[in-house]
């Protein structure tokens, strides 16, 4: 049988901004086809397990692969959908240029936008419901607004596997809706989704997996196998405090013991 | 010709040797004073010229180093540029108004100038989606364009010639006039006062403005003081350093304080006393050179004390923050080797006293050698001693026999029993599979403090033994600093519960 | 000698005479002006979208000591030296300031202001004690002297006269600027407006920032010597943002700087022509006139357009756009 490589997996990762730990040691594997919410408090690291998943962020230590293959070398096939504050709304552009940079990956950076790229542009603008503002400043969109064009954006690069920071933050209701079929509708088409949630009651109905995260992994499953009361309690609930207290302590120095005294 | 000697602001300019160099030859080709003759009448304070320098300098020293303490603490460095060049026009305007260079005529168009460019700044902020770089910029390129026009006219006006009114660009302190040191003297004591009488509000809206707010501090008064008194500030200094370097006299000093110290009031002082230093040395260094610009020299002095402490603050300097880095790499090694003899004493049932070093090298992987030179620096510490003398055999013999001392097995224990506690909290309570522990332990190991550990083993309830298997050496054990008994029962908690 | 800050307005000597009686002249300072300005601005778009406005007055600021040790070296105004010196001070400014802000507490901002200031005064030292009596005046460096510019030695390509060396130049700095704008669009854009996307197509983040500050420091070195390092700044971000009051699409606005060049190029020559002032300077006055006038009249944002008070004369025009953020 042909081994065929899990769309993300990540093994015994770390990283810290200065010299704060974030994350510590976490060690996954997403299976494909996975719709998988991830929770946790505040400053749990779950933006950071993102962005460290794309590169944006470099880590400590450990290793993240996808498809079986670093960052660098499946970037194709992710997508990606930013936190709506990461970026400038006042940018000069129109929401069919942003939907537009979702096929740039394809269409090679020196080629011209096909016809057939503003096509496929189009019709995931359609998808969202965001056709009839094709041509407004981004800008001057509502929040939900904005938020779907990024998911349009991410359909635009027709990718395998999605990474989303935070799709749900600050989106009216049917926002909320249209995006938990999208993300439905991905899933049956065999995509790995991976999101980034804050709300801990409706993620149990958003998703399928759940993962837990407070600067460690707390725990990693189907959604029956974690949403249990002991486990949420061990991410939301200060009984690891010691854990995190030390944690900081010893990735302060994780530095410095790399370079300093390798038999470490 | 004579030969240029080598100045003293040379030391203090290391940093920027070229420009330095340059400077001293020359004071010898084309001045025929000697750099102590210069020396001694700058310091003797025998001209008009050079008593108005040196006390303007001290006075703009204190008021823009007190003000740079908040600028930089607000991180308002780069809004500072802004305003100090948006005078520009005022400054321009004063002098057109009165047909002289009159400090009064001068400061009020300077102020009302800056004042102006930060209701722009903030108005465009309000009214467009220009983002605050950006308005920075625009006021401060626009300001200074208005201001370089009517200075290029004021330039081929009549009046214009013998105006000195260029000094303002990069600063002459030997051009101030008394009325000028005045006018600085009374901001620098209005600066002072000011300081001291809203020392408290002035701290807690630069760190919290919510909070402030909550606590019935006047945030928007005391925000209009820091920037009204601040304009003050620049508007004064500008003869003495010049349009476009009175940034870094706010900015430098304080941030050299902000490397020394974490207190606002010590910062504060610092940075005035900086200021002043700074401001001293550069009207020295300018005039020692012929009179050259003020601004440039000051801005070096400066940053070259910002070097210093960059450097070598005994807090965060970067020398002090290697060695201590150095330190513990050296501790960690230490603690190491020192569980390293532990664990082979346990393997033995602590039946044994000493260990070899081979068996110390067997332990830790590495070569006889490396461990010979690990034990060495051990024995160097304090924490062990080799037994017999090297006389016995040869020096690296994997015969040679250690023992550590009470301090060293006291250690020992702490180290095996952080880390065989850590590693079943790991598991006990953050469910850790057994298998994956061992690493974390062997970070954690060496930065768990005792109280710490307490609690752990509050937690875990005195826990006897680690997820492997092995005894966790008590804290009876440790305090009891017993080691090297040849009754196992007494070396570790094993049977402490008997 | 003149006595009137404002002389008496007097249409044929400031408008009429350059072009009458010394064409020449009058149209190389224009031309000048106008390429620097285009330079600038099709840069100093992604200068601001990027929210670097003051990095670019800090590099402005910083390349002055390159500059000035290559004239030390060379003793003339050797092209090539004075790009090599502003490309290692422009190199050695970004370094310091990661430098500071990255191994000290000290926060970026200070960091960017230490840095150029020091950088700005050893420069400023070098140019009062060695350069002085040279073509190189300090003050000059503040404000440039575009005036001078058709006095400089011309440059001959294969036998044809394209005119004075600092205007062929900097219209191939432009010309360059706005190639690598035209071959590097979509990643400029994309890497501007959102560098996570970048990353995750694949796009060099961090190159094309290192290219677009490499750009930035050889169009703020040829522009240097005719406006000075100060009023750089202003050529960098006043096209961007007059513009963005009447454009809301990134190619728009580059388009829009073209336009906006020929009228600072030529508001300011007149204006300096009439107030007999630093041509430079004029040209920021201009364009700070104009975007006072954006601000206030531009269709997208300006003041007018969203004031209550006179709303209603633009109701039909004005259409009331959904609220920012919802919930």
């Amino acid at each position: 049988m042909v081994h065929i490589p899990p769309p993300l997996e990540i093994h015994d990762l770390t990283v810290s901004y200065d010299r704060k730990p974030v994350l510590y040691g976490v060690d996954v594997v997403v299976e494909a086809g996975s719709l998988v919410g991830v929770v946790g408090p505040n400053g749990a690291g779950k933006s950071t397990l993102i962005k460290t998943i794309m590169g944006i962020v470099q880590p400590n230590g450990g290793w993240v692969k996808i498809f079986g293959q670093p960052y660098r070398k499946a970037v194709t096939r992710v997508g990606y959908v930013p936190q709506r504050e990461s970026v400038d709304w006042d940018f000069p552009v129109s929401v069919m240029d942003v939907v537009l940079m979702g096929r740039y990956g394809h269409a090679g950076l020196m080629r011209r936008v096909s016809k057939r790229d503003r096509r496929i542009a189009s019709e995931c603008l359609e998808k969202v419901n965001m056709q009839p503002f094709s041509d407004r400043q981004i800008g001057n969109l509502s929040g939900g607004q904005q938020q779907r064009v990024f998911l349009a954006r991410a359909l635009a690069q027709e990718s395998d596997l999605y990474l989303m920071d935070e799709p749900f933050a600050g989106v009216d209701a049917a926002t909320e809706t249209a995006i938990v079929e999208l993300l439905r509708d991905l899933k049956e088409r065999g995509k790995t989704l991976i999101v980034v949630h804050h709300d801990l009651s409706s993620a149990r109905e958003y998703f399928d997996k759940l993962m837990l995260l407070n600067m460690r992994l707390v725990a990693y499953g189907e959604m029956e196998e974690t949403f249990t009361p002991d486990l949420l309690q061990k991410t939301y609930g200060g009984r690891l405090t010691i854990l995190s207290d030390v944690a900081g302590q010893a990735a302060g120095r994780s530095e410095f013991e790399e370079e300093g005294n390798p038999k470490l | 010709m004579k030969v240029p000697r080598i100045s003293p602001v040379f030391v203090l300019l290391v940093f920027f040797a070229f420009p330095a160099l340059v400077h001293a030859t020359r004071i010898g080709d084309v001045t025929d004073l000697d750099w102590s003759e210069q020396t001694f009448r700058f310091l003797s304070l025998r001209d008009a010229a050079v008593r108005n320098a040196v006390l303007g300098s001290v006075f703009m020293g204190v008021s823009c180093g007190l003000f740079g303490g908040y600028v930089v603490a607000r991180r308002l460095a780069l809004f500072g540029d802004t305003l100090s060049h948006a005078v520009l026009p005022g400054v321009a305007l004063g002098f057109l108004w009165s047909r002289t260079k009159d400090p009064v005529a001068i400061f009020v168009g300077a102020t009302v100038a800056g004042l102006l460019g930060t209701v722009v700044v903030a108005w465009i902020r309000k009214t467009t989606r220009v983002k605050e770089d950006s308005a920075l910029g625009l006021v401060l390129s626009g300001f200074y364009a208005v201001g370089i026009c009517i200075l290029t006219v004021i330039q081929e006006m009549e009046f214009g010639n013998q105006s000195g009114i260029d000094k303002f660009l990069f600063g002459q302190a030997a051009a101030l006039s008394s009325a000028d040191v005045s006018l600085m003297g009374a901001v620098a004591i209005g600066t002072l006062m000011m300081v001291t009488l809203f020392n408290k509000e002035l701290l807690v809206t630069s760190f919290d403005e919510g909070f402030a707010r909550s606590v019935g501090i006047p945030v928007e008064f005391m925000r209009y003081v820091l920037l009204v008194g601040l304009t003050f500030a620049v508007v004064t200094s500008l003869q003495a350093v010049g349009v476009v370097l009175v940034s870094a006299l706010l900015i430098t000093p304080a941030a050299t304080a902000y490397l020394l110290t974490d207190r606002m009031g010590t910062l504060l002082l610092l940075s005035a006393l900086f200021g002043v230093a700074g401001g001293l040395l550069g009207s020295y260094g300018s005039f020692l050179g012929n009179n050259l610009p003020t601004g440039p020299f000051m801005v070096l002095a400066c940053t070259s004390f910002f070097v210093v402490a960059f450097f070598c603050g005994p807090k965060h300097g970067l020398i002090s923050k290697w060695l201590r880095r150095r330190n513990r790499v050296r501790q960690v090694s230490f603690e190491n080797t020192m569980k390293a003899a532990y664990q082979v004493l346990e393997a033995g049932d602590f039946s044994k006293e000493s260990v070899t070093v081979g068996a110390l090298a067997a332990r830790r992987r590495t070569s006889v050698a490396e461990a010979r030179r690990e034990a060495d620096d051990l024995v160097k510490a304090g924490f062990a001693s080799m037994l017999g003398s090297d006389d016995d055999g040869p020096r690296y013999s994997q015969d040679a026999r250690l023992s550590l001392t009470p301090a060293g097995w006291e250690r020992a224990c702490q180290i095996v029993r952080n880390h065989r506690l850590w590693e079943l909290y790991l598991t006990n309570e953050a469910r850790y599979a057994a298998d994956h522990v061992h690493e974390d332990a062997e970070k954690i190991e060496h930065v768990l403090g005792e109280k710490v550990v307490r609690h752990l083993e509050r937690i875990l309830k005195d826990p006897r033994r680690d997820p492997h298997g092995s005894v966790i050496p008590s804290l009876e054990d440790i305090e009891r600093g017993a080691g090297l008994s040849t009754n196992p029962a007494s070396a570790t908690g094993y049977f402490r519960q008997n | 000698m003149r006595e009137e800050f404002f002389p008496t307005f007097d249409y044929g000597s400031v408008f009429v005479d350059p072009w009458w009686s010394g064409f020449e002249s009058t149209f190389q300072v224009v031309l000048m002006g106008f390429f620097v300005c285009l330079a600038c601005g099709v840069i100093g778009n992604f200068v601001v979208a990027r929210r670097l406005a003051l990095v670019g007055d800090a590099i402005s600021h910083s390349l002055l000591p390159g500059i000035a040790i290559a004239f030390v070296f060379t003793s003339s105004r050797s092209l090539p030296a004075m790009l090599i010196g502003a490309a290692v001070a422009g190199v050695l400014t970004t370094v310091l300031i990661e430098l500071i802000h990255r191994k000290s507490r000290v926060k970026p901002d200070a960091a960017i202001g230490i840095v150029f200031t020091t950088l700005f005064a050893v420069g400023v030292v070098i140019i009062s004690i060695w350069l002085d009596n040279v073509h190189l005046d300090a003050d000059c460096v503040l404000y440039g002297e575009i005036g001078l510019v058709p006095l400089r030695e011309s440059f001959i390509l294969g036998g044809a006269n394209l005119g004075p060396l600092p205007i062929a130049t900097m219209g191939a700095v432009a010309l360059l600027d706005i190639l690598l704008v035209i071959v590097f669009y979509r990643v400029l854009l994309v890497t501007s407006f959102d560098a996570g996307l970048a990353r995750s197509l694949g796009m060099p983040v961090n190159t094309t920032h290192y290219g677009l500050m490499i750009a930035l420091a050889l169009t703020i070195v040829a522009a240097f010597e005719a406006v000075g390092v100060v009023l750089v700044v202003a050529m960098l971000i006043f096209p961007a943002v007059t513009a963005g009051f009447f454009f809301e699409r990134l190619p728009a606005l580059l388009f829009g700087v073209a336009p906006l060049s020929l009228a600072y190029s030529l508001g300011g020559f007149h204006l300096a022509k009439w107030l007999d002032c630093s041509i430079a300077g004029a040209m920021v006055v201009t364009a700070g006139a104009l975007f006072v006038v954006a601000w206030f009249f531009g269709p997208k944002g300006g003041l007018v357009y969203r004031s209550r008070a006179l709303g209603f004369l633009f109701t039909a025009s004005k259409q009331k756009i959904s609220p920012q953020i919802v919930g």
